[in-house]
C-alpha cells in the first residue's frame, strides 16, 4: 500500500485511538517587547485557548499569557501535566513569541528569565504521554529542535535554524489553519498536524510572495529523534507519518461509534472499499489509463453507496 | 559586463565611428593619434582592408606598448590591446592620449563605466582633450541621459573642428525628431571633414525616414569606402528607433553583405527578429555573435531569454498567438484571451483596419525577461511594449499586487498595434503613446493610470512640452519624471481632440502621420491651427481640470499627513470626519497612505460597514488596485446583500491580478453559481485548480459541481473523481457521483 495511502489510514486509525485519549494543550505567549507585539501574541494565544477547547471533552487546555507567561509557571504547569497524563495520552505545545539563539543554545523569550530548548524538552521527558508535539512557532524556533527532539516527539520549528531571527508570520497562519475547513485536504473532518503544517506553510510562501519580499522563515518539522528536519512531508511518505497521526480539530460529523451489526458490516465494507481506492492508486501507474478509471469509478461509486447506507 | 580594464576580451568587431573620427580628420586640434596609427585607420575607412591589416599588424611590432595597443585594437586583439595600453599608461601617467584612446576602446567593448573613468582621469591631465569629452558625450548618449548633447558642446567649445562631435549631435537631434538639425549637424560635420561616412549615413536616415531616396547618400559613401556597412546599420538603428522594425532588419542585412564581421549589427539584427516573432534565425545570428566573442549584455541576456522559452506554452487561434509561461498558462489564458479578443475586435472596427495575420502576445512573470526585450529603447513602458504585430508584456505575478492593470496594460498595447499598421509605422512616439493612453479609459474609466503626484508637480511648474517637442519627453527626458508626464500628456492631447473636434479627428491624425506628416504638419491639415496654438488652448482646457488640484496639492499633502497620524493612532472618529475632506483635494490619490483605506478602516472599526463600502467603491472609481482592498470590498458587498457588485469587483481583481488569490476565485465561482452564470464559475472554479490550491479535493468537487449545472457531464465527472481520489469519503463529491452515474 502506498506511503500516502497509509498516512491516511494512519490518520484515521490514530484518530479513532486518540477518540478515547486525553490531549493535554499547553499555549504560552512569550514575551512581545512591544505593544503591538503583546497584543498579537496574546490574541494569538486566545485563538489557541479557544480552539484547544473546542475539541471536546478530553482537551485539557492551559494557556499562559501576559505577566502570568514566566518560566516558573511553564514549568509548574508542566509538571502537573506530568502527574496527570498517562502514556496514552497526548501532549501538544505551542510556543507563540520572540525566540533567540547564540550560535548553542536557544531560548524562548518569556517575561522574566528566558526559558531554554533544553529545559522545555526536560519537562516534557517527564511527561508520560508517548504522543508529544510541540509546535515552536517564534523567530529562531529552529535551534531549537535538537534538544527537543525525541523517538515519541514530533517538534515543528517556524525557521529552518536558529540563525532566521526575524519575527516570525507562522503563528498566524497555524491559527488560520485550525479553523479552516480548507485545511482538511482529505475531508475526514479532522485536521492532523501535517494537514495544518502544510497549510501552513503553503500560505506563508503566498504571503511573502504576494509582499515581494524575501522569505526569512522557513518551517520545518523533525520526527521520532532521529532525522534531520524536512520542509516537506508525505511526497514519498518518508515523512510525515508521526505529523498525521495528531489529529488536532475535528470538523464536526466524526465517526460515529456503533454496535449495530449492520451498521458495523457497513463501516467494514467501507473500509475494505477505501483500501481498494489506496491499492488503485498505488497500482496506477502499472494500469491503463482507461482501466484505472474505470475501476476506481466502481470503487467510488460502490463507496459513495455504503456511505449513503450508513448515513441513513 | 565584458572588456573591463582588467578583464579584456577577444572578438572580431569594429565600429566605424573610431575610424572616421580619427582617420580622415586632419583638421582637428583635437589629441589625436600619431600618424602611423591615422595611416592603418585611413586606410580603413577607405576600405582598404588587407593594406590596413598590414599596417596594424606593423604596430604590433612596435617599441611602444601604446602603438602596440592601437596595432592590436586594429586587429581586434582586444586582450593584447587592454593589456599593451595598461602598460603604457603605467609608463607615461601623465599621458591624456592613452587614456583617451583606452576609453574609446572600452566604450566599443561595452565598458562604459570604465570608458567614462579613463575620459575623466584623461581631462584631469588634459582639460583640453575634446577627444575625451566627445567619449564622454558617447557613453552618456548610450544611456539617453541628459548630457550628451552638453559634454559634445563642451567639446566643440575646446575644438570646434571635431567633426565627430556634429556627428553624434546629428545623431541626437534625430533622436528627438528635429531632423532640420539634425541635417545641419551632419552639413556641419562634412563642411570640416569631407569623409565623414557617419555624417553621410545619417543624412540617408533622414530621407528614408521621410520616405525620400538615399541613393544619392549611399553612393557617397561607396565612393569612399564600398564596404562601409556601418552606414546601413546606424540606419537601421534609427528605424528600429521610429519602430520601424522589418525595415530597421532589412537594413541590418545589407550591412552584415557588406560587413559580415560586424558583429555589433549582427546582434541587432538578431534582437530584431526576436521582436518580430522570428525566433529561430534570432538564435542562429546571436549564436553567431557569442561564438565570435561578441557577448554584450544584450546578446548575452537575449539568448537566455531564447533558453527559457522551452518553459512558454503557446495558444494559437486564427488571430492570437498568446505565451504564456508553463507554470500560470492555466490560470492566465482563459483572462486573456477574452482581453485581447475584445480588443483586436473593438480595434478592427474603429479603426477598419485587418492585420497581417495573428497578434503574438508574450507574457513573461519574470520582470528581468520582459526587460530584455526593450533593451536600448529608451521611455517605453515598464510594464509592455510592441513591435509590430508582437507585444511583450509583464506577467500580474510578476509585480506586487495591484501594481498595474494587466487588462488596461493590453489594451495599451494593442492599441500599438493598430496604430503602427495604420501609419505604416510612421506615427511620432508621442501620438501613438497618447493614443494608447486615451484608448485605455476608452474602454473603462477605471482603467489607465491615476495622475501621480510627479504630474501634479510637474503641471505646477508647467513642466509640459509643446506638442511638437513632445517625443523628446519620452526619448531624452530632462527630469526623472518626464516619461511618465510625456504619457499623461499625450493622453490628454488625445482626449482633448477627442472632447473638441470629436474621434474623427483623432483618426483624421492616424491618417496624416500614415503618409507621414510631422507633427506641426499634421495639427495644421487636421485642426487647422499652428501647433503654439493648439498648444495654448489645450493647456487652458488642461488647467481648468486639474487647477484645484495643483492649487490644492499642498494643503492635501499636510492634511493627508495628519489623517495617516489619527489612523495610526486609531482615532477613527476623526478618520471618519476628515477623510472626505482630503479625498476631495487628491480624489485620484489612490497609491499608499490614501484616504479611501484609512476611511474603510475606520469605518469598519466603528461598526459602519456602509461607509466602508462607499469608501472602497470611490477608491475603485479612482483606480485603486489593491486586490485585497478589491476582496474587502466584495465581502462587504455581499455581506449587505449586494451579490452583483461583489461579483463585479471579484472580476475586476481578474483583471488586475488573478495569481492574488485562490479565496477571491472561489467567493466569485460560489455567487456566479448562484447567480447561475455556470460558465463563469467554471472558469472561476478552474483558476482556483490552476492555482493549484492545497484543498483539491474542494476545488475539483466545485469544478464539478460548475461543470454539472452548465450541462457538460464528461467535465463533471472528471472532476469529481478527481476529487474522491484525493478525498475518497468527501460527502458532498460521493452525493454528486451517484448522481452522474445515476445511481
Amino acid at each position: 500500500m502506498k506511503a500516502v495511502a497509509r498516512l491516511a489510514v494512519l490518520g484515521m486509525l490514530a484518530g479513532g485511538a486518540l477518540a478515547h485519549a486525553d490531549i493535554y494543550f499547553v499555549n504560552v505567549a512569550g514575551l512581545g517587547g512591544e505593544p503591538d507585539y503583546e497584543q498579537r501574541f496574546a490574541a494569538l494565544a486566545a485563538d489557541l485557548d479557544r480552539i484547544a477547547k473546542a475539541t471536546g471533552p478530553t482537551a485539557h487546555v492551559v494557556t499562559l499569557s501576559g505577566p502570568q507567561a514566566t518560566r516558573e509557571h511553564l514549568q509548574q504547569t508542566l509538571s502537573d501535566i506530568a502527574g496527570q497524563a498517562h502514556a496514552d495520552d497526548v501532549l501538544v505545545m505551542t510556543l507563540v513569541g520572540h525566540g533567540s539563539f547564540d550560535g548553542m543554545q536557544y531560548k524562548f523569550n518569556l517575561p522574566g528569565p528566558d526559558v531554554s530548548a533544553e529545559q522545555l524538552a526536560s519537562w516534557c521527558d517527564h511527561i508520560s504521554a508517548t504522543r508529544q508535539l510541540i509546535i515552536n512557532t517564534t523567530s529562531a524556533s529552529g535551534g531549537s529542535v535538537k534538544a527537543l527532539q525525541r523517538h515519541d516527539r514530533v517538534v515543528i520549528a517556524a525557521t529552518k535554524s536558529g540563525t532566521e531571527k526575524n519575527a516570525t508570520v507562522f503563528a498566524r497562519y497555524w491559527v488560520e489553519a485550525l479553523q479552516d475547513p480548507g485545511a482538511d485536504t482529505d475531508k475526514n473532518q479532522v485536521i492532523t498536524g501535517l494537514e495544518a503544517f502544510q497549510y501552513t506553510s503553503r500560505k506563508i510562501a503566498a504571503f511573502y510572495e504576494t509582499e515581494k519580499r524575501l522569505a526569512t522563515e522557513h518551517a520545518v518539522f523533525e520526527e521520532g529523534g532521529k532525522a534531520e528536519p524536512v520542509r516537506d512531508g508525505v511526497a514519498d511518505g518518508t515523512a510525515g507519518r508521526m505529523l498525521a497521526a495528531f489529529p488536532l480539530v475535528r470538523l464536526g460529523g466524526g465517526s460515529a461509534t456503533t454496535s449495530d451489526p449492520a451498521k458495523l458490516a457497513l463501516l467494514k465494507q467501507k473500509e475494505q472499499l477505501e483500501q481498494k481506492v489506496d491499492l488503485l492508486k498505488y497500482q496506477r501507474a502499472a494500469m491503463s489509463p482507461e482501466d484505472y478509471r474505470a475501476q476506481l469509478t466502481q470503487t467510488l461509486v460502490a463507496l459513495a453507496k455504503v456511505q449513503q447506507e450508513l448515513d441513513q | 559586463m565584458t572588456g573591463t580594464r582588467d578583464t579584456p576580451v577577444r572578438t572580431a568587431a569594429l565600429t566605424g565611428l573610431v575610424v572616421a573620427a580619427l582617420s580622415g580628420a586632419a583638421v582637428s586640434q583635437a589629441a589625436a593619434p600619431p600618424p602611423e596609427v591615422r595611416q592603418c585607420l585611413g586606410q580603413r575607412l577607405h576600405g582598404q582592408e588587407s593594406a590596413a591589416q598590414k599596417c596594424f599588424m606593423a604596430l604590433t611590432h612596435a617599441s611602444s606598448p601604446y602603438l602596440r595597443a592601437e596595432g592590436a585594437w586594429g586587429l581586434s586583439d582586444y586582450d593584447a590591446a587592454n593589456s599593451e595600453f595598461r602598460a603604457a599608461v603605467a609608463q607615461a601617467d601623465g599621458n591624456a592620449l592613452y587614456r583617451t584612446r583606452w576609453g574609446e576602446l572600452l566604450h566599443e567593448r561595452f565598458n562604459n563605466v570604465d570608458a567614462a573613468g579613463l575620459f575623466k582621469e584623461a581631462l584631469l591631465r588634459d582639460p583640453g582633450d575634446a577627444q575625451a569629452l566627445l567619449g564622454l558625450a558617447r557613453v552618456s548618449a548610450d544611456g539617453f541621459d541628459d548630457q550628451a548633447v552638453a559634454r559634445a558642446q563642451q567639446a566643440l567649445a575646446i575644438d570646434p573642428k571635431l567633426a565627430a562631435a556634429h556627428e553624434l549631435l546629428a545623431k541626437l537631434a534625430l533622436q528627438d525628431d528635429q531632423p532640420e538639425l539634425a541635417a545641419k549637424e551632419a552639413d556641419t560635420a562634412l563642411a570640416l571633414d569631407g569623409e565623414a561616412l557617419d555624417a553621410m549615413a545619417l543624412h540617408a536616415v533622414i530621407e528614408i525616414l521621410v520616405d525620400r531616396s538615399p541613393e544619392a547618400w549611399w553612393a557617397r559613401i561607396r565612393s569612399i569606402n564600398p564596404s562601409y556597412g556601418r552606414g546601413y546599420a546606424i540606419a537601421a538603428e534609427h528605424l528600429i528607433f521610429n519602430r520601424r522594425y522589418q525595415d530597421g532588419v532589412a537594413m541590418y542585412r545589407k550591412a552584415l553583405e557588406l560587413s559580415p564581421r560586424l558583429w555589433s549589427a549582427r546582434s541587432d539584427l538578431g534582437i530584431n527578429l526576436m521582436r518580430l516573432g522570428q525566433d529561430e534565425e534570432a538564435r542562429q545570428q546571436l549564436a553567431q555573435c557569442y561564438q565570435n566573442g561578441y557577448r554584450n549584455d544584450a546578446t548575452v541576456n537575449s539568448l537566455r531569454l531564447l533558453d527559457t522559452l522551452k518553459d512558454f506554452a503557446t495558444f494559437t487561434d486564427a488571430g492570437t498567438i498568446l505565451k504564456l509561461n508553463r507554470k500560470e498558462s492555466d490560470l492566465l489564458y482563459p483572462y486573456f484571451h477574452e482581453v485581447l479578443t475584445q480588443a483586436i475586435e473593438a480595434y478592427r472596427s474603429k479603426y477598419h483596419i485587418e492585420l497581417d495575420g495573428p497578434v503574438q502576445v508574450e507574457v513573461y512573470p519574470d520582470h528581468e525577461d520582459f526587460a530584455v526585450r526593450t533593451l536600448g529603447m529608451p521611455g517605453l513602458g515598464a510594464l509592455g511594449v510592441t513591435f509590430g504585430q508582437v507585444v511583450a508584456m509583464d506577467s500580474p505575478s510578476g509585480r506586487r499586487p495591484g501594481e498595474f492593470h494587466w487588462a488596461s496594460t493590453l489594451r495599451h498595447e494593442m492599441s500599438h498595434v493598430f496604430i503602427l499598421k495604420a501609419t505604416r509605422h510612421r506615427v511620432p512616439r508621442w501620438f501613438t503613446e497618447g493614443l494608447a493612453v486615451h484608448e485605455e479609459t476608452e474602454a473603462s474609466p477605471e482603467w489607465g493610470d491615476s495622475i501621480t503626484p510627479d504630474i501634479i508637480v510637474a503641471l505646477r511648474d508647467h513642466k509640459l512640452l509643446p506638442v511638437a517637442q513632445l517625443d523628446r519627453g519620452f526619448i531624452h527626458p530632462q527630469y526623472d519624471a518626464q516619461v511618465l508626464v510625456s504619457y499623461f500628456e499625450a493622453g490628454r492631447i488625445c482626449d482633448y481632440i477627442q472632447a473638441r473636434w470629436g474621434a474623427a479627428k483623432l483618426l483624421d491624425l492616424v491618417q496624416q502621420f500614415a503618409i507621414p506628416r510631422s507633427t506641426p504638419e499634421a495639427i495644421r491639415t487636421v485642426l487647422d491651427m499652428e501647433p503654439a496654438a493648439f498648444d495654448a488652448q489645450f493647456q487652458a482646457w488642461l488647467n481648468q481640470d486639474t487647477a484645484s488640484l495643483v492649487s490644492g496639492f499642498d494643503a492635501w499633502h499636510k492634511q493627508l499627513a495628519a489623517l495617516v497620524s489619527a489612523a495610526r493612532a486609531k482615532h477613527n472618529a476623526e478618520v471618519l470626519g476628515q477623510a472626505d475632506a482630503v479625498i476631495a483635494l487628491y480624489p485620484d490619490y489612490v497609491f499608499d497612505a490614501n484616504a479611501y483605506q484609512m476611511l474603510a478602516a475606520a469605518a469598519l472599526a466603528e461598526g459602519k460597514p456602509a461607509i466602508a463600502i462607499s469608501a472602497l467603491q470611490r477608491y475603485v472609481r479612482h483606480r485603486g488596485r489593491e486586490p485585497a482592498a478589491l476582496e474587502q470590498l466584495a465581502k462587504l458587498q455581499q455581506e449587505a446583500g449586494d451579490d452583483p457588485g461583489a461579483i463585479a469587483t471579484l472580476q475586476k481583481i481578474n483583471l488586475i491580478d488573478p495569481v492574488f488569490d485562490t479565496d477571491s476565485h472561489r467567493r466569485l465561482g460560489d455567487l456566479l453559481m448562484n447567480a447561475k452564470d455556470f460558465g463563469g464559475a467554471r472558469r472561476e472554479f478552474a483558476a482556483v485548480l490552476a492555482l493549484h490550491a492545497l484543498d483539491k479535493a474542494q476545488a475539483n468537487y466545485d469544478l464539478a459541481r460548475a461543470c454539472h449545472a452548465a450541462g457538460d457531464a464528461e467535465c463533471a465527472k472528471n472532476a469529481v473523481l478527481a476529487a474522491l481520489e484525493v478525498a475518497p469519503d468527501f460527502k458532498p463529491a460521493q452525493k454528486l457521483l451517484l448522481e452522474l452515474t445515476g445511481q
